[in-house]
């Protein structure tokens, strides 16, 4: 059932739309610096953004901390919140659920497409912005600079940007679990995704109030930044941690609530 | 049970060995050799009126602060300033300090000098606690129970100035049981509520970092600058040197100490955690502080100048007889009045 809900998700035209969209943005941004090196001042825009100019490795860096904010999570939340609303509003979830396979396998198939989504997704973003980081800007053969002001090769560049992609999935998961959880509550695609991004955009709000201060570590998106941590040298794990940390609970919770739901709904469309 | 596993730690009892204050203050005063790695933050909470001038040091006592720190000893450290986006460095070695900034991509030199601006690495609750009890005397240490701090027992210690003037309610210090590191200090005005300033460990490792953690090398294509503090000083001194400012050996019932290498025109008055600054300032530089002081919430503006307090903190501009005279610190209103009084002769 896995395989079937993947080979669904991937044939869909939508899905790369989505993606290709996605992609658009970041080899924007890098054609207007390339053509008029005007990078942000350092400390202004998006996270590396200033260094790319100087050092075209980082882009998949800068690319990922472009779309992050809103564009990578608004293309989650449809994705995820269409997974069961969309066969409800389809008519198609009667048939599905006709199959011996069960409520609950169809529910794991549903959250592996999600998941798959999520990592496609984040690595065809880190891999477009690898290509225009490489085509457009100058890339230095000694490595970069990190936060902290040594040195690092290229070597240590990859292995951090694989590591910050990882991390940048994981963040991902908790929103394509509040879409999921949604997506069981309703048969409208359409409100599960909102319904998911107003947490999002409730949680970014409360997250820049001093007043919200003593709930602000379980904030969803309390943690999403700190994959700039892992180009500090030492790298500080302390956020890092807690952010995946933070993601197992929710997506355990989310998940565990839409199973509750989901197999003891009456299906009637 | 997740959630609740946090707050359920930190709820875990402290135990409380009852060392005397002084001894505990001894320990904490003794734990300059102690090596550590530590994760801190510190809030302020005074907003100072400064103008485009000293923003550094305005943000620094009314933001949140958080800093990684590897201490090896007294002059090989390293403490950062750690953002969302960006970080600030600063290294110490035996001759001053090497201070690197992500944002500016600049590593900036700066010598050890006799007066310099605050910078984060003083708001470390190790640095800080170690200052503000450096000259407390026994009788105006108390102890308050124990808590537990980053993870450790720590013991507190109170601090509650003796002298009249003080606009420092208390201090209160917790203190490592085990090592006499200072973990959490919080600064208190006269009326008590909210703390002016409160630093904490949150993580703390008692392990000798590793050189080359400490040690700094200047990144290639960095810009190199020289730090601003000696040409502060030099400016502070070719600036007033025509002043006729003469500073007593006593202001507002403080005694004036001794400050190598300090400018003749700047003056330190008081001991403990009741200091205060006086300073002709040149005519270009009080203009600009005037306005800002006299537009801020709570200004006295009367014959003697103008003068705000900002938490326990007090500034004063005030008008001698051949320009302005600044005077700060951590005295009441009615000190800086009474000072500003007796170097310009002026009732208020």
């Amino acid at each position: 059932m896995i395989a079937v809900e993947l080979r669904k998700l991937f044939r869909r035209p939508r899905t790369w739309v989505t993606i290709a969209m996605l992609n658009a943005l970041p080899v924007l941004v890098a054609v207007l610096l390339a053509v008029t090196d005007l990078a942000p001042r350092p400390g202004e825009g998006p996270v590396f953004l200033s260094a790319v100019l100087t050092n075209g490795t980082l882009y998949p860096l800068a690319a990922l901390a472009i779309v992050l904010p809103l564009f990578l999570p608004i293309a989650v939340s449809v994705v995820a919140g269409e997974a069961v609303a969309g066969e409800a509003q389809a008519g198609t979830l009667r048939y599905l659920l006709a199959r011996p396979a069960g409520r609950t396998r169809l529910l794991v198939a549903k959250l592996v497409s999600v998941i798959a989504f999520v990592l496609v997704t984040v690595v065809v973003v880190a891999a477009v912005g690898y290509v225009t980081g490489q085509l457009l800007f100058d890339v230095q053969p000694i490595g970069g600079t990190t936060l902290s002001g040594t040195t690092i090769t290229p070597e240590q560049i990859a292995w951090r940007t694989v590591l910050a992609i990882g991390y940048i999935t994981v963040s991902m998961l908790g929103v394509a679990a509040f879409a999921l959880f949604f997506s069981t509550l309703t048969d409208s695609p359409l409100a599960a995704a909102l319904g998911a991004l107003a947490v999002l955009i409730a949680s970014s709000l409360l997250f820049t109030l001093d007043a919200a201060s003593s709930f602000a570590p379980y904030l969803p998106t309390r943690y999403w930044l700190a994959f700039v941590d892992l180009f500090r040298e030492p790298v500080l794990w302390r956020d890092v941690v807690r952010g995946i940390g933070l993601q197992a609970v929710y997506v355990v919770v989310l998940v565990s609530a839409a199973w509750a739901n989901f197999t003891t709904k009456d299906i009637t469309s | 049970m997740l959630l609740a596993l946090p707050p359920l730690i930190g709820a875990l009892p402290a135990s409380d060995a009852g060392t005397p204050a002084a001894d505990l203050r001894r320990a904490a005063l003794d734990s300059t050799g102690v090596a550590f790695a530590g994760y801190a933050q510190a809030a302020g909470g005074l907003a100072l009126p400064v103008g485009e001038q000293l923003t550094g040091v305005a943000d620094l006592l009314s933001d949140r602060t958080t800093m990684r720190a590897w201490y090896r000893g007294p002059a090989d450290w390293r403490v950062d300033v750690v953002s969302p986006t960006g970080e600030t460095g600063v290294h110490a070695d035996a001759g001053g300090t090497w201070t690197w900034d992500y944002v500016a991509s600049a590593a900036t030199r700066t010598a050890d000098t006799a007066l310099a601006l605050p910078t984060a690495p003083d708001l470390l609750p190790s640095a800080l606690g170690r200052r503000l009890l450096s000259e407390a005397t026994d009788a105006e240490l108390s102890r308050f129970g124990a808590d537990r701090v980053a993870g450790r027992d720590a013991l507190g210690l109170r601090v509650v100035p003796a002298e009249g003037s003080a606009s420092v309610g208390r201090v209160d210090v917790w203190v490592d049981a085990a090592s006499g590191l200072p973990l959490r200090v919080q600064v208190f005005g006269e009326s008590g509520g909210e703390p002016a300033v409160d630093s904490s460990f949150l993580e703390l490792d008692l392990t000798t970092p590793e050189v080359e953690v400490v040690d700094f090398a200047v990144p290639p294509a960095a810009e190199v600058r020289a730090g601003q503090d000696p040409q502060l000083l030099q400016a502070a001194t070719r600036g007033t040197r025509d002043s006729t400012l003469v500073l007593p050996a006593a202001l507002a019932g403080l005694g004036r100490r001794t400050i190598e290498g300090a400018p003749a025109t700047v003056g330190v008055y008081g001991r403990g955690v009741t200091l205060l600054t006086v300073s002709a300032l040149p005519g270009r530089a009080s203009n600009g502080l005037r306005t800002a002081l006299a537009g801020a919430p709570g200004a006295v503006v009367d014959d003697l100048g103008v003068r705000i307090a900002a938490g326990p903190l007090g500034l004063m501009l005030a008008d001698g007889p051949d320009g302005a005279v600044l005077l700060t610190g951590t005295v009441t209103l009615d000190a800086l009045a009474a000072a500003a009084t007796e170097l310009t002769g002026e009732a208020p």
